[in-house]
């Protein structure tokens, strides 16, 4: 999570069980993100906007499918989400704290 | 891992042997009543700090523990040199000066039963007790204490997923060296342990504790189910929700990165002092100013505290290193924002040599050196309610 080796790239993945990358600067759609997962270094055409911060699914994403970042389940789909697509609130919910 | 060599720093002994990296006059209000009374003979006395438990009568339960837990922690944090300690009627006011005094520390009590409830009679002769208390401490000096004299109190606010991949991660490994060489630190926060406790619990000394961390988040999920709250749009708020985290799992992932990968020795109650070395876990609110207030009380001489969009607040007691690794954030809050560490985020530094630079900083504050929230004095004490008084 601290290598280096992230210079240059445009996000990080932070565990390669994850379905989701962070941006590292703003990526606008139509524009190709480099990131790094093992040893590759992966390419992806943006299909939305992805502010600095946000997340994008770096594979295909079925609505209901939990979503990963650190290894971690930190949430589930609430829709498709394509590859290079901004994942945040509007796609993504919390499994937790849920009185339903 | 190995940050620099063996580090010393100038903080000051105190009777009890506890170390202070500031040594300021506390002038301490027991009681709503006399809080304005406590601000204004603060005010008079440069480098005196003030704080004021705004309750009094009629707290109850947890609430009544609570409060006199972190009064008493406040005065005896090693920070302060001496305490002016102001209420309302005596056998309160004496029963908390006696337990404060057991630290060793000066501290003069004065209520407003013995100045005939005037407020300016009580100004008039807490400014004159106080300023004998600040001419008192002003004779202490600084000497070389261990890294191990550091009790690290370790907090995050208006995060982005700059804290989590990078800020946190950072205060994780200042925790990690100063409990190495047998050093403290503390963690709150427990709403943000949700969706990350079963990494938190196996990290717990032993089975008790390991429980404890468990039960203190099942209690905080249960009580915002209660309350019908939908976290999202709470926890993460807003600002953590225009910074890029989506959901309290996310969250908590980034926020347990402070903790570092120590052995966690206790599950401390709100303001409760650690019996012994080591990392500690405090079941307390998220909420920034009651969360380190409660470090405070604990005993936390230095705050490192980490924020992705920016967050101006910080500690009256104890000095806090603002910490961020957000480009945007860096480039408006330079005066805010005591640790840069933007080139891990973009790769240019490693996570190890950034701490090797934040190390020497912290070493520098623990020194004398001023955060920028010392020089803006932006300090503010806020104790945590937990139910209704009578």
């Amino acid at each position: 999570m601290n290598d280096p080796s992230r210079k240059g790239l445009d996000a990080v993945v932070l565990n390669p069980l994850d379905e989701l990358a962070t941006a590292l600067r703003h990526l606008k759609a139509g524009e190709v993100a480099r990131y790094r997962l093992g040893d590759q270094v992966c390419e992806l055409a943006m299909t939305t906007d992805v502010a600095l911060c946000h997340k994008f699914a770096v594979r295909p994403i079925t609505s209901g499918e939990p979503v990963r970042k650190y290894g971690e389940v930190i949430g589930a789909a609430t829709s498709d989400i394509a590859a290079g697509a901004h994942a945040h609130v509007h796609n993504i919910k919390s499994l937790r704290a849920r009185a339903d | 891992m190995a940050i620099g060599q063996l580090k010393n720093f100038q903080g000051y002994l105190r009777p009890d042997g506890q170390v202070g990296i500031r040594n300021a006059l506390l002038v301490l209000s027991a009681t709503g009543l006399t809080g304005p009374t406590g601000r204004r003979i603060a005010a008079a006395l440069p480098g005196a700090v003030s704080a004021s438990m705004p309750y009094d009568g009629g707290l109850l339960g947890e609430d009544r523990e609570a409060q006199i837990r972190t009064l008493i922690g406040l005065c005896i944090n090693p920070n302060i040199g001496a305490v002016l300690l102001i209420g309302g009627n005596p056998p309160k006011v004496e029963h908390l000066a006696e337990q404060i005094s057991k630290s060793g520390k000066p501290l003069v009590a004065i209520t407003l039963d013995e100045c005939e409830h005037d407020a300016l009679t009580l100004t008039d002769r807490g400014l004159r007790a106080g300023a004998q208390l600040a001419m008192e401490i002003s004779r202490y000096r600084r000497q070389p204490c261990p890294l191990s004299s550091l009790f690290l109190g370790l907090e995050c606010g208006r995060s982005d997923p700059s804290s989590g991949l990078v800020s946190n991660p950072l205060l994780g490994l200042m925790a990690d060296r100063v409990v190495a060489d047998g050093g403290r630190a503390v963690f709150g926060e427990t709403t943000e342990w949700l969706g990350a406790e079963h990494l938190l619990a196996k990290r717990g000394v032993d089975d008790a504790v390991q429980k404890a961390i468990l039960d203190a988040v099942l209690d905080h999920e249960r009580r915002a189910i209660a309350a019908g709250l939908d976290l999202t749009g709470e926890n993460p708020g807003p600002t953590n929700i225009a910074g890029g985290l989506s959901t309290i799992e996310e969250k908590s992932m980034g926020n347990i990165a402070k903790s570092g990968s120590q052995p966690i020795q206790s599950v401390l109650a709100y303001a409760q002092v650690p019996e012994h070395a080591g990392l500690h876990a405090m079941k307390a609110a998220t909420y920034a100013p009651e969360s380190i207030t409660g470090f405070s009380a604990s005993g936390a001489n230095l705050i490192l505290f980490t924020t992705g969009q920016g967050n101006s607040f910080v500690n009256a007691i104890s000095p806090t290193i603002k910490v961020s690794a957000n480009p945007d954030t860096l480039k408006r809050l330079h005066q805010q924002i005591d640790f840069n560490c933007h080139d891990v985020f973009t790769g240019d530094e490693s996570l190890e040599q950034a701490a090797v630079r934040f190390l020497d900083l912290i070493l520098d504050v623990a020194s004398g050196s001023k955060t920028w929230g010392e020089v803006l004095g932006e300090g503010e004490e806020v104790v945590s309610r937990f139910g209704a008084s009578l």
